[in-house]
């Protein structure tokens, strides 16, 4: 029982990275709260619902296909909603623009597909195999092997390639960045289409491993994000991993020990404790204030 | 001389001022019957509109203004964002619910209560501000929100669950039995009158000049000696109480509470409200509420789009005036 939930824990945390990496990594940047972030990873997942149960179209293709239609979309929202306000404007007000993309493509998922729970059709193998008297399901280990070989690409893509390179700069320092050739609005244009595929890719997998999709998932997606970023330190990658992992093995033993209905709010309530112990997360670094 | 002295003498040589608008807001006949010309109006409106609908519209718009006049002063002048405030709305609603229902107080001590119980609920969540700021704020009052409807939603034992809180009984004032709309107006009227009254004499108070000294810039303020965490909490509990107030009357207005009544949308709404209107002008909030309820009243029809109008407003104001219609300040520092 207890290496069950830590396995589904750790599934759940991996899947919560993805998730988080975008949110963080546009945090990190622009210091700006993407409300939208969470509503964008559950259009990307409808996408592939739609295509793998409509079309029933190769479940690689779909889930490329959708990846790429969310990223796209925040792409979208980053060029009508945020970029007029960067400059000159203070932050708060992009967060409320942000909040108001949130809700335009919440209703119009909703238009589309409804709020209802749908299931989900699985698209990996029912098998289960024995190890150490343990019975695990191969659904789990496939899933857990995808996210965490994407969070490893994204490591080295930041890390190796230019454009990666590209985006670390302009984390560090937007005016430098931009004095050093680096064009602004492209790389952080590319930062919302990574992040939005990152979090699609999550979505699709978080979607496949409990076989169901709903529009409410969106904003829990959301929520998640924050927490998990604020808990593991924003900005950091190590710190979306930490929060990830923490937020989603917490919340199964939570699940599991305590009370489904009281999950959430222990996850908020987390949230909250963390917030008041150590603002910055647990890799954050102390932020200073200047005077 | 002083320019300031030789003005005062020019004037008393007694040139003839011309009627402008500027000097027709300065004479107190004028003042007067601005004031009381639409005071008078608000008191006979149920008797010139007796249609209960219309009546109905106007007493959401008097409760909401209620609620952003409270937001407006964390938003606009303490320069938090709150998106919790519909858990204050709420924790002044089921107060009223349970206190009504379950130990039969009398109403006014219900709203006052509601009001108090909101006040600390805002202290409690304010006092992190003083180590938790900008964005991170933000987000717990998110949590703070979410924590409040989803424990509403699960406690079944003292909330009534999902299903919430039914057969509110009909409040009564001193004697004033509140049953139509007309009397649900004339509450919510003294509820607003109430809540204007007292926010313009905190505004303009040695207090208020402090805080929005804050506002303005948070470094200078605390460099003139004014105990900026402190007034940011104390402003935050204020803003809290008025929800409170407002969630007293939802309750026995609509006679029944549910966790869906204060959800995160709602606590959306009243930002969108409040930055229509104008942040940071007292009243300006109040437009950003007419503007928006008749919004959400002309879309009915088309009730399933409400959220896709409400964000695209949203983004549009924002993005072409920040400063939204009435407002003087946008967000600074």
């Amino acid at each position: 029982m207890f290496f069950d939930v830590l396995l589904i824990g750790i599934m759940v945390g991996a899947i919560y990275t993805l998730v988080t990496i975008g949110y963080s990594m546009v945090y990190s940047i622009l210091k700006l709260m993407n409300f939208a972030h969470g509503d964008v990873y559950i259009f990307g997942t409808f996408i592939c619902y739609t295509l793998l149960e409509k079309y029933q179209l190769n479940p690689v293709l779909a889930i490329l296909v959708s990846a790429v239609l969310g990223g796209i979309l925040a792409s979208f929202v980053e060029i009508v909603a945020y970029r007029r306000l960067r400059a000159g404007q203070h932050r708060m007000i992009s967060m409320i623009t942000a909040l108001g993309a949130a809700y335009v493509i919440q209703n119009s998922n909703e238009l589309k597909w409804g709020n209802q729970v749908m299931a989900f059709p699985s698209i990996l193998s029912a098998k289960t195999f024995q190890v150490f008297g343990l019975t695990i399901p191969m659904t789990q280990i496939i899933i857990l092997a995808i996210a965490v070989g994407l969070i490893i690409l994204f490591t080295l893509f930041l890390k190796y390639h230019p454009y990666g390179k590209a985006i670390l700069c302009v984390s560090e320092d937007i005016p430098t960045a931009s004095l050093m050739g680096i064009p602004i609005n492209k790389t952080i244009t590319m930062v919302y289409f990574i992040g939005g595929m990152l979090g699609v890719a999550g979505g699709i997998l978080y979607s496949t491993s409990y076989n169901a999709v709903s529009l409410a998932m969106g904003f829990r997606g959301t929520i998640i994000a924050f927490t998990a970023a604020v808990i593991g330190g924003i900005g950091s990658l190590g710190g979306a991993l930490v929060g990830g992992m923490l937020l989603g093995i917490c919340e199964n033993f939570i699940g599991v020990y305590v009370s489904s209905s009281y999950r959430d709010p222990i996850t908020f309530l987390l949230l909250i404790v963390i917030l008041l112990v150590k603002p910055t997360g647990i890799m954050g670094a102390a932020e200073q204030t200047k005077v | 001389m002083k320019p300031g002295t030789q003005k005062h003498g020019k004037q008393q040589t007694g040139t003839i001022i011309p009627m402008t608008f500027k000097t027709l807001a300065k004479n107190p006949v004028f003042k007067t019957a601005a004031f009381l010309l639409p005071a008078l109006g608000c008191v006979l409106l149920p008797h010139v509109m007796t249609d209960t609908y219309y009546l109905g519209i106007i007493n959401y718009m008097i409760l909401y203004a209620i609620l952003c006049m409270g937001l407006n002063l964390i938003l606009g002048y303490a320069g938090l964002l709150s998106l919790g405030h519909a858990a204050f709305y709420g924790l002044g609603g089921y107060t009223t619910a349970i206190l009504i229902t379950r130990c039969g107080f009398g109403f006014l001590s219900c709203l006052i209560l509601s009001g108090i119980i909101a006040l600390l609920f805002g202290i409690l969540l304010g006092l992190p501000t003083r180590k938790v700021r900008g964005d991170y704020f933000c987000l717990l009052t998110i949590a703070f929100g979410e924590i409040f409807r989803l424990v509403a939603q699960a406690w079944i034992g003292f909330t009534n669950g999902a299903m919430g809180i039914v057969g509110i009984p009909i409040p009564a004032i001193l004697g004033w039995s509140i049953r139509t709309e007309a009397d649900f107006y004339y509450l919510g009227l003294i509820l607003l009158a109430f809540t204007s009254i007292t926010l313009s004499l905190l505004v303009n108070s040695k207090f208020g000049r402090a805080f929005i000294a804050i506002r303005e810039d948070e470094l200078a303020a605390s460099v003139m000696g004014i105990n900026t965490a402190v007034y940011k909490i104390i402003v935050f509990g204020i803003g809290c109480f008025y929800a409170g107030l407002a969630g007293s009357y939802l309750a026995v207005y609509q006679t029944t509470v549910t966790p869906s009544n204060f959800r995160l949308e709602e606590s959306c709404l009243m930002i969108i409200m409040v930055i229509v209107g104008g942040m940071g002008s007292l009243f300006a909030p109040i437009a950003g509420v007419i503007i928006m309820t008749l919004a959400t009243e002309y879309f009915r029809g088309i009730s399933e789009y409400r959220m896709l109008i409400i964000g695209v407003i949203m983004v549009a104001v924002l993005l072409f005036r920040p400063q939204g219609i009435f407002g003087t300040s946008a967000f600074k520092g």
